[in-house]
């Protein structure tokens, strides 16, 4: 299930900017542990926003990706009151979606 | 701000009384410090919040402020890492719990951020209201202040979405602060007595000993370290980089062999600037006579040196043949000095 993403979204002259804090701890699968075992790999393949079901932003991630990853892009169109949905997959099959209401 | 300094301003009121006794021998110089006046100096929010504005503020509105006036720098959600270190992240329930940032305990922690580290709430309210935001300090309400610190306890998931953050449950708040119990207050820079007769602080004992050896003291101190051979002139002659007064001195980093050879470096340069070098050779005569020669011949002089000046300035005929010296106006008394006694030294 992971943990809750931050999502803010802000609609301006007709562009809504959308900012994400996603919470994952993004484990490249090089890192040892104190006891020289490696760390398995644990990270974000894949991540999707959505206004309302329209896909705005898709994109694939890898294990160059920081922990906790910050996001922000803008889209044409979008209005107060209307949602932005995030989501994503990562390798251990885990998914997670939050929504956020344009402000 | 903190216990420190309202410690501090303490023992500054304890001085200013004292002080006042004092004056009691200068009679109409001084006066006690109006209680209005020291309330204006006393601004700070203590830890027991004594200082602290009534006001309230809730999590939505902090966020509207905090985008407006804050975001810029710190980032949405107080993440960013470019103009300062982060404000929110580091923290975990478990850190909420124990009142210690666990990364601190295991050394895991990655980056410190401002929650990871306070350890009373009252500091951040207090630094958000006296020094935030940067470009206009002290223009925030005691209730946008609230506000933007209920943003940042949602944010580090100390309370929920829906809270309002105000001056009667702020003590809660502070029960839940992550690092709540990480601060010591057992070292030398805590003023005033030890921590068990009923002070904060260790007593005034300093951190470090030095402690000056009587007996069975080593006869001479190694030295541990020094620069490698190769790094010694990266920055080029440090002893003559710094203050020849005062404590510190730069070490010499050439060495006296290559300072000397630098000098006469120097010195080669000054003799081709001052037009020497078209006449006379190091070690070969062009027209006048080359340097060894004119070594060779006044060695063991004493007044050699004050002879050669003089030559050098007046120019000279016959010593070394018909062709003439010129005179040299032009060269500077000191430089002729220095010229002369590189020559008589070798020109080395």
């Amino acid at each position: 299930m992971g943990n809750p993403m931050k999502i803010r979204a802000a609609n301006k002259d007709g562009v809504t900017e959308v900012k994400v804090l996603v919470s994952h701890e993004m484990e490249t699968g090089q890192r040892k542990d104190a006891a020289g075992a490696i760390v398995p790999a644990w990270f974000i393949t894949e991540l999707v926003a959505k206004h309302g079901d329209k896909t705005v932003l898709s994109c694939e991630f890898g294990p160059s990706v920081s922990k906790n990853p910050y996001l922000a892009f803008k889209f044409k169109g979008g209005a107060k009151g209307e949602k932005v949905t995030v989501s994503w997959k990562d390798n251990k099959g885990d998914s997670r979606t939050d929504e956020a209401t344009i402000g | 701000m903190s216990r420190f300094s309202k410690s501090v301003l303490v023992l500054a009121l304890a001085a200013a009384s004292s002080t006042a006794f004092a004056f009691d021998n200068y009679k109409g110089i001084g006066r006690d410090a109006k209680p209005a006046e020291v309330a204006a100096w006393d601004i700070d929010v203590r830890p027991d919040f004594k200082g602290l504005p009534k006001g309230s503020g809730n999590v939505e509105r902090g966020q509207e402020l905090f985008e407006e006036k804050c975001a810029s720098c710190h980032g949405s959600f107080g993440e960013s890492n470019e103009v300062f270190t982060p404000l929110i992240g580091g923290t975990t329930a478990e850190d909420i719990k124990n009142g210690r940032v666990g990364g601190f305990v295991k050394g895991d922690i990655p980056q410190r951020t401002t929650f990871t580290k306070v350890a009373t709430i009252s500091t951040v309210w207090d630094y958000i209201y006296r020094a935030m935001p940067w470009t206009a300090p002290k223009s925030l309400k005691p209730d946008d202040v609230y506000a933007i610190l209920a943003y940042f306890l949602n944010l580090a998931e100390i309370v929920p979405g829906d809270f309002t953050l105000s001056d009667r449950n702020i003590a809660e708040v502070q029960a839940k602060m992550p690092n709540r119990n990480g601060m010591t207050t057992d070292h030398g820079m805590w003023p005033g007595a030890p921590a068990k007769k009923g002070g904060i602080g260790n007593g005034g004992i300093p951190d470090v000993k030095n402690v000056a050896c009587m007996k069975n003291c080593k006869p001479e101190a190694l030295i541990g370290s020094t620069l490698p051979e190769y790094a010694r002139t990266a920055h080029g002659e440090l002893a003559d980089q710094n203050r020849s007064f005062g404590p510190v001195r730069g070490t010499r980093t050439l060495g006296p062999e290559a300072a000397k050879k630098a000098a006469d470096a120097s010195t080669l340069d000054l003799a081709t600037k001052s037009g020497c070098m078209a006449c006379h050779g190091m070690k070969n005569k062009i027209v006048g006579p080359g340097y060894n020669e004119i070594v060779a011949r006044y060695q063991g002089q004493p007044d050699a040196e004050a002879r050669l000046v003089a030559k050098v300035k007046a120019g000279g005929q016959g010593t070394w043949g018909s062709v003439p010296m010129p005179p040299n106006a032009h060269v500077k008394d000191e430089d002729v000095v220095t010229l002369v006694k590189w020559i008589l030294n070798g020109s080395k």
